[in-house]
């Protein structure tokens, strides 16, 4: 399975293309999705960000998407954002990686700590992560960070380890997309301990254990954690989630007091989504795209 | 002048050219079985207007083809084998030649078949025309070329292939190395299985390309295609006396879309909704000047790619036989109505 799609709004601002001749509002008033061609070569990716800097005035973009860079089996050239930061004041939210799998397999993009970044840039609110390779979060406090996502066909332990040692005092909204562990995503549910507790990020409201082919083990392991009572929305989609986690929901703690409940992507029953759903009465319950285990067993959304 | 047509008898093409001649009130026209050509050298004669289809989907044929372009007895190829594709590219030469000497009016010009079914040859036509195509590797020799070449990610086609057979979508980064394709090695020969599967051993990679090597390969850079509802999607336009009229959206979760490796058919009127007049005019325009290539073959079938994002498009293939759309209407006619009328008074 693959990720072929590219989101069409981010930070609730309209994706428009940097060289797109249409522009249809204000340039701080989109979300501009820089990608590379296929064919690009060495230097285009600067040469391109620069003109993207010139149509978007003195504070830069409020929200960048950043697909293909050239090379995305290098790490993202960082320094490129960073040495902009200057004439970068109005970003707040950023995507690096929106890459389809006809670009690059998402366990082939390579990233980078991350601490550099979120250092030169105090004010952004939200950042997407897609692709994991070489990602790390040296130890660092970030006041502005409220959403963060990281999209992976298989996270490692370092980054949730890394995540956990940071100080992110204000981040409310955290998605992590686990994958498998064919490719390299080892987290199990102990290792989210700190965050099912409720002590690792104090202001959060929103959980997404995404993509995860342990979603039956998460769903029995959130349906008893305390950080459930404060959240506001919850999301276990994209995985491998079948009737025997919705059951666990459902026998757990009680998830009414939720605005939404994410669980696209599934392998339930139509009896079991159906239940889900009427049992869960003023909870938006998304239990879109079931999938079929007859030929193909269970799978997540992304891996390879 | 009556029609006829050289194919494979019991052949649902040769059914529904038949059908569509039918239809248009015409005497049926008569087959030549492509067994007959090769073997007892009948061919149509002057005073025939004569449709060459494809040889395809015929193992009896497909070995005649082989040892008359080898010059040698040859085997059956077992069911899905992939085997001598040089052979079958100097027998297809040899067996349109002699029905052109046959003296019949061909509708498709046995050069232009046999540029279709080189693809070297193709995009090198193509590529010198204007016809935006993607960047092709030039002569290969094997797999070492290619990994030494610093391509990143790029589609190995056999020069002879047609549609997903034996072809690897093939990506390289640093140390590593995976491909995407139908191709499995079983026995010391490979084989197209219905099953797309995804290798990550370099050793294997190595091994199935080169053993496709000897036959020619045609490489191109890995064209990123858009997608809708979550499937990456083709088109094939059929341009029947320089008009793109039939077209057909061919979608699948992996990076081949060719129909017949169980995927499915897309819905036309989405795609062109998704990449907006403009775009979808240009790729028409796209297939149309693809055609032109070809000023005198009266149909061709050209594999549309468009650019993640719809942001341009670009031509995958040109097929010589590339007309099966069955139930595919542009103003009440599909392909084969539309080619019996385009070459009767």
């Amino acid at each position: 399975m693959a990720l072929h799609e590219f989101l069409t709004t981010f930070a609730g601002l309209p994706v428009v293309a940097a060289d797109d001749d249409d522009l249809p509002a204000g340039p701080s008033e989109v979300a501009w999705r820089l990608d590379m061609d296929y064919d690009a070569e060495d230097g285009d990716f600067r040469r391109a960000f620069e003109k993207l800097l010139q149509r978007t005035g003195p504070a830069g973009p409020t929200a960048l998407i950043i697909g293909d860079w050239g090379d995305p089996g290098q790490p993202f050239p960082f320094a490129t954002l960073i040495d902009a930061a200057d004439r970068l004041t109005g970003l707040r939210s950023l995507f690096i990686g929106e890459m389809s799998y006809e670009q690059q397999e998402i366990s082939w993009i390579f990233q980078a700590d991350y601490r550099p970044l979120l250092t030169a840039f105090p004010a952004l609110e939200r950042l997407w992560i897609r692709g994991d390779g070489d990602l790390a979060f040296s130890p660092m406090r970030h006041e502005g960070l409220r959403e963060l996502v990281i999209q992976s066909g298989g996270l490692p332990t370092s980054v949730l380890e890394d995540l956990l040692a940071c100080d992110l005092p204000h981040l409310s909204r955290l998605e992590l997309w686990l994958g498998v562990d064919g490719y390299g995503g080892d987290i199990g549910v102990d290792d989210l301990a700190p965050i099912l507790s409720g002590r690792a990020f104090p202001a959060l409201t929103h959980l997404g254990l995404c993509n995860s082919e342990i979603a039956e083990e998460l769903a029995a392991a959130v349906a008893a954690a305390p950080v459930v009572a404060r959240l506001e929305s919850l999301a276990l989609a994209l995985g491998v989630l079948g009737d025997a986690g919705a059951e666990s929901l459902l026998a757990g703690q009680p998830l009414t007091h939720l605005t939404s409940l994410d669980l696209h992507h599934h392998f339930m029953t139509p009896a079991m989504a159906q239940r889900v759903v009427d049992e869960l009465p003023g909870v938006a319950v998304d239990v879109s795209d079931p999938k079929d285990e007859t030929r193909h067993g269970r799978y997540t959304v992304a891996a390879e | 002048m009556r029609l006829a047509v050289v194919g494979n008898p019991g052949n649902r093409r040769v059914a529904l050219f038949r059908a569509a001649v039918d239809r248009a009130g015409l005497p049926e026209p008569e087959v030549f079985g492509w067994r007959e050509v090769l073997t007892a050298g009948r061919v149509p004669g002057p005073g025939t207007l004569v449709r060459i289809d494809s040889p395809g989907e015929d193992a009896e044929v497909d070995r005649l083809l082989r040892e008359l372009g080898s010059g040698r007895p040859t085997v059956t190829a077992e069911h899905g084998q992939i085997i001598g594709g040089a052979a079958w590219f100097a027998g297809l030469r040899a067996a349109l030649a002699r029905i052109e000497a046959g003296g019949g009016r061909l509708l498709n010009r046995p050069a232009d078949i046999l540029t279709m079914t080189d693809k070297p040859r193709c995009h090198a036509l193509l590529s010198a025309a204007g016809v935006p195509v993607p960047e092709a590797f030039g002569p290969v020799g094997g797999w070492a070329a290619l990994r030494a070449s610093g391509w990143r990610r790029f589609f190995v086609k056999p020069s002879h292939g047609s549609s997903a057979s034996g072809v690897l979508a093939v990506a390289v980064s640093g140390p590593r190395v995976a491909a995407v394709t139908s191709v499995e090695v079983s026995g010391g020969s490979l084989f197209n299985n219905l099953a797309i599967r995804r290798y990550e051993d370099e050793a294997v990679v190595a091994s199935i390309v080169d053993r496709l090597a000897p036959d020619g390969l045609h490489v191109e850079r890995w064209f990123p295609k858009a997608s809708l509802g979550g499937r990456v999607l083709d088109l094939r336009v059929v341009v029947i006396g320089g008009r793109a009229r039939h077209v057909v959206v061919r979608t699948g979760r992996s990076p081949m879309t060719n129909l017949h490796l169980g995927n499915a058919r897309g819905d036309v009127a989405a795609v062109r909704a998704a990449a907006g007049e403009r775009e979808w005019a240009a790729a028409m325009d796209t297939c149309e000047r693809a055609a032109a290539c070809f000023p005198e073959t009266l149909q061709v079938g050209v594999d549309l790619m468009f650019r993640t994002g719809w942001r341009g498009h670009a031509v995958a293939e040109v097929n010589a036989f590339g007309d099966l759309l069955p139930g595919v209407l542009a103003d009440g006619q599909d392909t084969y109505d539309a080619q019996v009328a385009a070459c009767t008074p």
